[in-house]
């Protein structure tokens, strides 16, 4: 839990312990003392059964949470659509079971793929911002879905394959947080390994400099998008799973839950910095934060609330302390 | 008893740490006199001018104004002092109108000084420095540079500026536009105003300015009646003893080196029809004062301005001009001048920077193979002098001649590398760190690369290339061999522009 810790951007390098890293570290300190104090004081947190719900709830933020992180790595800021994209894409999985289960899941994650895809290359090649393009796209999405399906929710064909499985628990564990293991292995490796991976962070640390060293600036950006997209429509097929049914609504906090996990993970906001692990961390700090707060008994307001501020927090303290908060 | 000077500036010295920028100059001005500061880059004009301008303060010495002492401590009190500084970089901001340009920051309002903002005043003083059909409610970034530049000049004069110091105010302009500056400078001179005219342009100064005053290494070497002089005199002035350096005679040319060849290359808005063919295992200068286009060409050959045209092609095959990776899939390589903005990815390591460019290269199905890049690394490093353990240390911390080493050494070594750009390769680098960058350039061309690079400064161009080409406003002006080529025509040639100039 020492992530926040680390999460600050540097742009410069500093050999001096400043102000705000005793400021930044002092806070993580606190942060983690008093959520410490907490798990402790609340009765039943460590029990098998809420550590199980503890990870199955980090598990769809998660997934999504890992993609997310390339877009935040690659210097886009955020995707502020993926909710909405899962919501279509739990509704595309169950349209499309009615081709077999091998082909639903491939037409949903080309699906979800493509529109978010779509948007990387919207921002790549104009140089839009993200923030603006993926908010556009989340209500053109919610238009065209909801004149589909007509407002009513989608349910799987009769007599389709079984896909039960898919929100089951297999061998006491939900499905949901091997496929959440499974995304932040494959997602880690490949962002820290890959040729792709490495131009992200550089691009990410500074998109002249990529631009000057001949980096493919588009494709990079479509592809930290892409990567978003396949992870969205996973999220999307195992929500569909779990709900039998899909509607619009159905996801909810996804995108501010997502987000929340990447910056508490202590990927920087700015790009360049960052890893999927930290993602995965961020993800079950959240979850655990959330769950606390409903074994105390505080409602969910309460507890957007709580999650607002410390991301807030996070934000401004990443600012502060990478010297950008000083321009006066 | 006689009229005070303008200005008296008496024995300044500035010290930075251990660098004398001035040392115990003095310099004065007439009214309604137009006087030139000539000098290197680093001989102490910009210093002098920041004093003036209230940017900097001296560490002794005397300033005085008509007669009377002063010591401006900001620019805002330079500014109520009479002194304006109409900078080589434009401070207009481009959405607002050119009249709310003239009124930005002005002092007016809060001083009540005399004058007014009025619309007839500033219509009256456009119309004098030839901008009469320029409206009032136009928005500035709508007009041409020069137009903007002149803009800048009435700010100055909007603010009942005695002394206005024109810091090289035709470096980007075009000769039509260079006019309307000197014809408004003149205009200026004759209602009395003092002008300090900073340029590199021994022909604007031969044209425009009455006195010249010349300093090098941060020391005063003589004020002088332009009458007096010509071209030679000031070059000779400027120089005092240039050392010799550099490699005389030519490398062996590597055995099938690429050939470029650039045929009507046109950058907008300054390079039109460049041309130039450059031939590998030959390092190939551009030489040129700041705006004479050799970066602009730089670059374009980088792939970096879209809007560049022209054929470039590389030993037969056909550049794609205007995207970077296009262009680096054919080969070449380019290093910005500017390494912390664009060149260098300041908190990746050290290892990660040297392989940004060639990371294709170094992977297999994608992935990065790290026993190819480590081989690479150490072999870079080696080159570079720096110690195989840093390789993992973040190169925003390292000093700025190993930073610089680390990008020039990202260029080089690369199979697939055919044409190496480097714009600035040296810049604000000491030098030891010089010579070192120096020889990476060198050993890249041994290669049988195309290597081109830029330089503002006449001691890098003759330690360095084989070929030298001058450029002035964007052209170019001569192309010499290192052996035939001597330190006082390169400099005569980078500040060469009396045809521009014939008023």
């Amino acid at each position: 839990m020492s992530a926040i810790a680390t999460m600050t951007p540097k742009r410069t390098a500093r050999p001096a312990v400043g102000a705000p890293q005793r400021l930044v570290f002092g806070l993580t300190v606190l942060f983690v003392v008093v959520l410490l104090a907490a798990t402790l004081t609340t009765d039943g947190f460590y029990s098998v059964q809420n550590i199980k719900a503890i990870v199955n709830a980090a598990s769809l933020v998660g997934i999504i949470a890992v993609g997310m992180t390339y877009i935040v790595i690659s210097g886009n800021l955020f995707s502020l659509s993926v909710g909405i994209t899962a919501a279509v894409c739990a509704m595309t999985f169950l349209w499309a079971l009615r081709f077999g289960m091998i082909a639903g899941i491939i037409i949903t994650i080309a699906f979800g793929a493509t529109v978010i895809g779509l948007q990387g290359l919207l921002v790549g090649y104009t140089g839009a911002n993200p923030i603006i393009v993926t908010i556009g796209a989340g209500a053109l999405q919610e238009a065209v879905a909801t004149w589909i399906s007509g407002g009513v929710s989608v349910y799987p064909p009769d007599g389709g394959p079984d896909y039960a499985f898919l929100a089951g628990p297999l061998l006491g564990i939900p499905f949901p947080v091997y496929v959440f293991a499974g995304v932040v292995i494959i997602g880690g490796i490949v962002l820290k390994r890959s040729t792709f991976g490495r131009e992200i962070y550089l691009m990410g640390e500074s998109p002249r400099a990529g631009r000057a060293a001949g980096l493919p600036i588009t494709r990079l950006t479509t592809g930290a998008f892409v990567v978003t997209g396949i992870c969205v429509a996973i999220a999307g097929i195992l929500i569909g799973a779990f709900n039998q049914s899909g509607t619009l609504t159905a996801t909810g906090t996804l995108t501010v839950d997502s987000i929340s996990a990447v910056l508490v993970g202590g990927t920087a906001v700015v790009g360049g910095r960052g890893s999927v692990w930290r993602t995965a961390v961020g993800a079950l700090i959240v979850a655990a934060i959330g769950d606390l707060l409903l074994l105390r008994g505080y409602s969910t307001p309460v507890q957007l609330l709580v999650l607002g501020l410390i991301v807030t927090t996070v934000v401004i303290l990443s600012y502060v302390n990478s010297g950008q908060g000083r321009r006066a | 008893m006689p009229e005070p000077m303008r200005l008296e500036m008496r024995e300044i010295t500035k010290t930075y740490g251990n660098l004398r920028a001035v040392d115990a100059v003095s310099f004065d001005l007439a009214p309604g006199e137009v006087h030139a500061l000539l000098g290197h880059n680093g001989a102490g004009k910009s210093t002098l001018v920041k004093i003036l301008s209230g940017v900097v303060h001296p560490d002794s010495g005397q300033v005085l104004i008509d007669g009377v002492e002063v010591s401006p401590r900001n620019p805002r009190h330079a500014q109520e002092l009479g002194v304006a500084l109409v900078d080589q970089e434009l401070s207009l901001v481009t959405v607002l109108t050119v009249e709310e340009n003239l009124l930005l920051g002005s002092l007016r309002r809060s001083t009540g000084n005399s004058g007014s903002t009025s619309p007839e005043a500033l219509r009256a003083l456009l119309d004098d420095l030839g901008l009469s059909h320029v409206k009032l409610s136009a928005p500035t970034g709508n007009l041409p540079i020069g137009e903007q530049q002149l803009v800048e000049i009435a700010r100055a004069l909007s603010r009942d500026a005695r002394i206005i110091i024109l810091d090289e105010p035709t470096a980007t302009l075009s000769e039509l536009e260079i006019a309307k500056v000197f014809a408004a400078v003149r205009g200026l001179a004759a209602q009395g105003k003092s002008v300090i005219y900073v340029s590199h342009r021994l022909g604007e100064v031969l044209t425009l300015c009455q006195r010249a005053t010349v300093f090098r290494d941060g020391k005063l070497v003589g004020t002088r009646n332009v009458a007096e002089l010509d071209r030679s005199g000031i070059v000779e002035m400027m120089l005092g003893h240039v050392p010799e350096s550099g490699r005389q005679g030519l490398a062996e040319v590597p055995a099938n080196p690429e050939v470029v060849t650039i045929t009507g290359l046109s950058v907008p808005p300054r390079i039109q029809s460049f041309d130039l063919t450059i031939t590998g295992g030959q390092i190939v200068g551009l030489a040129g004062q700041v705006g004479c286009g050799a970066s602009e060409v730089l670059r374009a050959l980088g792939g970096l301005i879209p809007e560049a045209r022209g054929t470039v092609d590389i030993s037969g095959s056909r550049l794609t001009l205007g995207s970077p990776g296009r262009v680096r899939a054919e080969g070449v390589f380019f290093a910005p001048n500017d390494r912390k903005e664009e060149g260098l990815f300041l908190s990746h390591s050290i290892a990660d920077n040297l392989v940004a460019t060639r990371l294709p290269r170094l992977s297999g199905g994608g992935f990065i193979r790290k026993s190819l890049q480590s081989l690479n690394v150490n072999r870079l490093l080696a080159l570079t002098g720096i110690s195989a353990e840093r390789r993992g240390t973040e190169v925003g911390s390292l000093s700025g001649g190993n930073q610089q080493k680390v990008l020039i050494a990202r260029g080089i070594e690369q199979e697939s590398s055919r044409m190496l750009l480097f714009d600035e390769p040296a810049r604000g680098v000491d030098v030891g760190g010089r010579a070192d960058i120096h020889e990476l350039i060198r050993g890249a061309v041994a290669q049988g690369n195309a290597v081109l690079f830029s330089s503002t400064e006449l001691d890098e161009i003759l330690d360095l290339a084989d070929i030298i080409v001058t450029m002035f406003a964007g052209r170019i002006v001569s192309i010499r061999s290192r052996a035939e080529a001597t330190a006082a025509s390169i400099l005569t040639d980078m500040t060469h522009g009396s045809e521009v100039m014939s008023a």
